[in-house]
């Protein structure tokens, strides 16, 4: 009984011994009161932050890799603290949305998806207006250079006139082909859809349990890859402020789409997503792969793919419209309105996307929306020749967008991908078409009202 | 075996084979987890699975070298304690005073903190502990633990303590202890299985918590669970690195359930009146 009561008291003890030493602790991350709204430009020997300390949320990411090495060359330029947190992508838009809610100013800089989220984070009014600090010459040096930018990723990063954040990383969507197996069977490499259908169809060998190519083929996934096929059919999500997934040209995208999966895919498609998509190519089970540039590592890296040096790139095929494939902004960096410490805050932004960062981001592989950079030999070294052909002129053709630009990105994508899988299921798919683009329109009349 | 309880031999093979199925079906992840941890990322995607292969460490090694696993299996651990004994100190008493006064609402009313979704709390939670400062910090993550392990407490030892005769407790106030006193030295002696019935759950809740350890821990208190999803990346998924974690994270509470299983059972079989 004693030993009971004693283990009791050691208990209450230590629970209250931890929660001493550990708010003792805490005083780390303190905020210390604002002091930058003047920065000491005008004294260069004094540095303009000094003990300043900004929160920044990253995204796991190769780029977030890249820029943590130099974080601390940038603290002692500037005398910040920058404390970063870094988490997956799913959980760093959570911890966004109840960080931003809250509206405490916690967050001062994050990274944020343009075509997922700047809709609906504009609307909530979580952004700051960047174009005060960029275009402000007191706080942005000429040298920075905001037309370096290519305009898409700058538009996609443009809502309601605001500018909502920078441009990081962008991707295009490209063919990935087995260069030894194409030029064995003498197939062409693809320009049009109907040499990619023609293609996929003469390497196709089921009963080697080798398909004639693979995509996503999962519903909502499906969807920003299948984008880039109505864009070239001549289609778009949207037009005139009303969805179109039922007119001639999105239905020619997606049966184009379902035939190629649904005649010449390896079977259980319907479960596929980019990462089982390419484990089939890694695995040499396939001779194409339609998807993001930016996933190449997965199928050319020795430790990941066993054709890794047998893998080609080549442009999206043109359809009734000509090539059209996406080149989007993945990744942007954005500063919070709520945040208490903005030109502290843009400082960093501004060091993140400037020239030589970019440079040096974009040489570690991560493509970026500088034209600085892509002119430059020593930001394309990191990857294949071929592949920086393709990606420089997929960025040039490029559709701005791979999704509809709706605030329920989600919703919608969920809606447009039950269309692909009917269509790769071989269904007839011009009354689910109908059906669903009525719905999609109801979705957007909800967000107008 | 009791001849008027035969059963019919079919059946019997049917409860054979039903457990066959249930085992295989429940422990084939597990397995695929814990195999998959020692291959390379190109042998864990190879279709059809290799069940042959030289097993490598590297993915653990990057584990604990790439990251601070150490640092987070801490926080994990101080945390899940320190829920768990908060659960106990505070919740015992109270599932006593429920258990001996018949205070059935004000049990609903702790119930009714476990059953609204979790995340409802956490927006002003967060507001709180970021006026407060305490975002990031050991007694706020415990705080907001406790609401998944203080509930659980509290209702697995309402039943135990009703179980337990009131003459027992009737036999200790004639005595002339109090009821404080007699919770103390009679009761909480004789609910040792209980008690750890109800701390190895309340420590299992804790540890594997996801949802408050994400949005209100950082760079100081990050969780095992939330570090498991830096093996997710944008462009690939280092399906190794993810599985070895895996193990690591289940590791100590399959332990903790294997040690202390004698407790669990005997609590479940054990008389109340012994003491």
């Amino acid at each position: 009984m004693k030993g009971i009561r004693r283990s009791l008291a050691a208990g209450l003890t230590l629970v209250m011994a931890a929660g001493l030493v550990l708010t003792g602790c805490a005083g780390r991350t303190e905020e210390k009161p604002t002091t930058t709204t003047t920065p000491a430009a005008s004294d260069p020997a004094k540095k303009p932050f000094e003990g300043v300390e900004i929160r920044f949320l990253a995204s796991q990411h190769p780029w977030t890799d890249t820029v943590k090495k130099d974080i601390a060359e940038f603290e002692k330029q500037t005398g910040m603290k920058v404390n970063m947190e870094v988490l997956a992508e799913g959980n760093l838009t959570q911890k966004l949305t109840v960080e931003l809610t809250a509206g405490t100013g916690t967050v001062d800089v994050f990274m944020q998806r343009p075509l997922q989220e700047a809709k609906q984070f504009e609307k909530n009014g979580w952004y700051a207006d960047l174009n005060t600090f960029a275009k402000d010459a007191k706080k942005t040096p000429a040298e920075w250079d905001m037309n370096d930018f290519h305009k898409g990723p700058i538009q996609a990063e443009t809502v309601n006139g605001h500018l909502v954040g920078i441009p990081l990383v962008t991707e295009q969507q490209i063919i990935y082909y087995r260069k030894d197996l194409f030029q064995e069977k003498g197939v062409k490499v693809p320009t049009t859809m109907a040499e990619l259908e023609e293609a996929a169809k003469k390497l196709n060998d089921p009963s080697k349990d080798f398909y004639g190519i693979v995509m996503r083929g999962q519903g909502n996934p499906a969807v920003t890859q299948f984008s880039s096929f109505l864009y070239s059919m001549g289609g778009d999500f949207v037009k005139d402020g009303k969805f179109t997934m039922d007119s001639p040209e999105a239905l020619k995208a997606f049966k184009i789409y379902g035939d190629l999966l649904g005649k010449y895919g390896p079977p259980g498609v319907l479960n596929m997503h980019w990462q089982q998509a390419s484990a089939l190519m890694a695995q040499g089970k396939a001779a194409m792969w339609v998807d993001a540039n930016s996933l190449y590592l997965n199928v050319t890296a020795p430790d990941k793919s066993t054709v890794g040096d047998k893998i080609g790139f080549a442009q999206f095929p043109a359809g009734d419209k000509g090539s059209a494939p996406y080149s989007i902004t993945s990744w942007g960096l954005s500063i919070a309105k709520s945040s208490k410490k903005q030109d502290a805050a843009w400082e960093f932004v501004k060091w993140a996307s400037s020239k030589e960062m970019v440079l040096k981001t974009q040489a570690a592989g991560n493509p970026s929306a500088r034209a600085s950079a892509w002119n430059n030999p020593e930001g394309t070294k990191s990857w294949p020749k071929e592949w920086v052909e393709v990606a420089k002129k997929s960025g040039e053709i490029g559709k701005p967008s791979d999704r509809p630009l709706v605030i329920n990105v989600g919703k919608a994508r969920d809606l447009i991908g039950e269309i692909i899988t009917a269509a790769i299921g071989q269904k007839d798919i011009a009354a689910i078409a109908k059906d669903r683009n009525v719905k999609l329109n109801e979705l957007l009349a909800e967000e107008n009202k | 075996m009791n001849p008027r309880k035969k059963v019919h031999p079919a059946l019997n093979v049917l409860y054979v084979v039903g457990l066959v199925l249930f085992f295989v079906a429940f422990m084939f992840p597990f397995a695929w987890m814990i195999i998959s941890s020692f291959k390379t990322q190109s042998e864990i995607l190879t279709m059809p699975p290799k069940w042959i292969f030289t097993p490598t460490f590297k993915n653990y090694v990057e584990v604990f070298e790439g990251q601070d696993f150490l640092m987070y299996m801490l926080n994990s651990f101080v945390i899940a304690v320190g829920a768990t004994l908060a659960a106990l100190v505070l919740g015992l008493p109270a599932a006593y005073a429920i258990a001996r006064r018949r205070l059935p609402s004000l049990g609903f009313t702790i119930l009714v903190a476990r059953i609204v979704p979790g995340i409802t709390f956490l927006i002003p939670w967060f507001m709180i502990f970021s006026r407060l400062k305490m975002v990031d910090t050991m007694p706020a993550l415990i705080l907001a633990h406790m609401l998944v392990t203080m509930p659980f407490v509290v209702w697995v030892m309402i039943p135990f303590f009703e179980g337990i005769p009131n003459d027992l407790i009737d036999a200790a106030r004639v005595d002339g202890c109090t009821e404080q006193y007699a919770f103390l030295r009679v009761v909480l002696p004789i609910s040792g299985p209980g008690i750890i019935t109800g701390s190895i759950m309340a420590f299992v809740f804790s540890w594997n918590n996801f949802m408050f350890s994400m949005i209100l821990s950082g760079v100081h208190t990050k969780t095992l669970p939330v570090a498991i999803f830096n093996f997710l990346s944008y462009s690939e998924v280092n399906w190794g690195g993810l599985m070895a974690a895996s193990v690591i994270i289940t590791l100590p509470v399959l332990v903790l359930a294997l040690m202390t299983q004698k407790y669990i059972v005997r609590g479940l079989t054990a008389g109340a009146v012994k003491g």
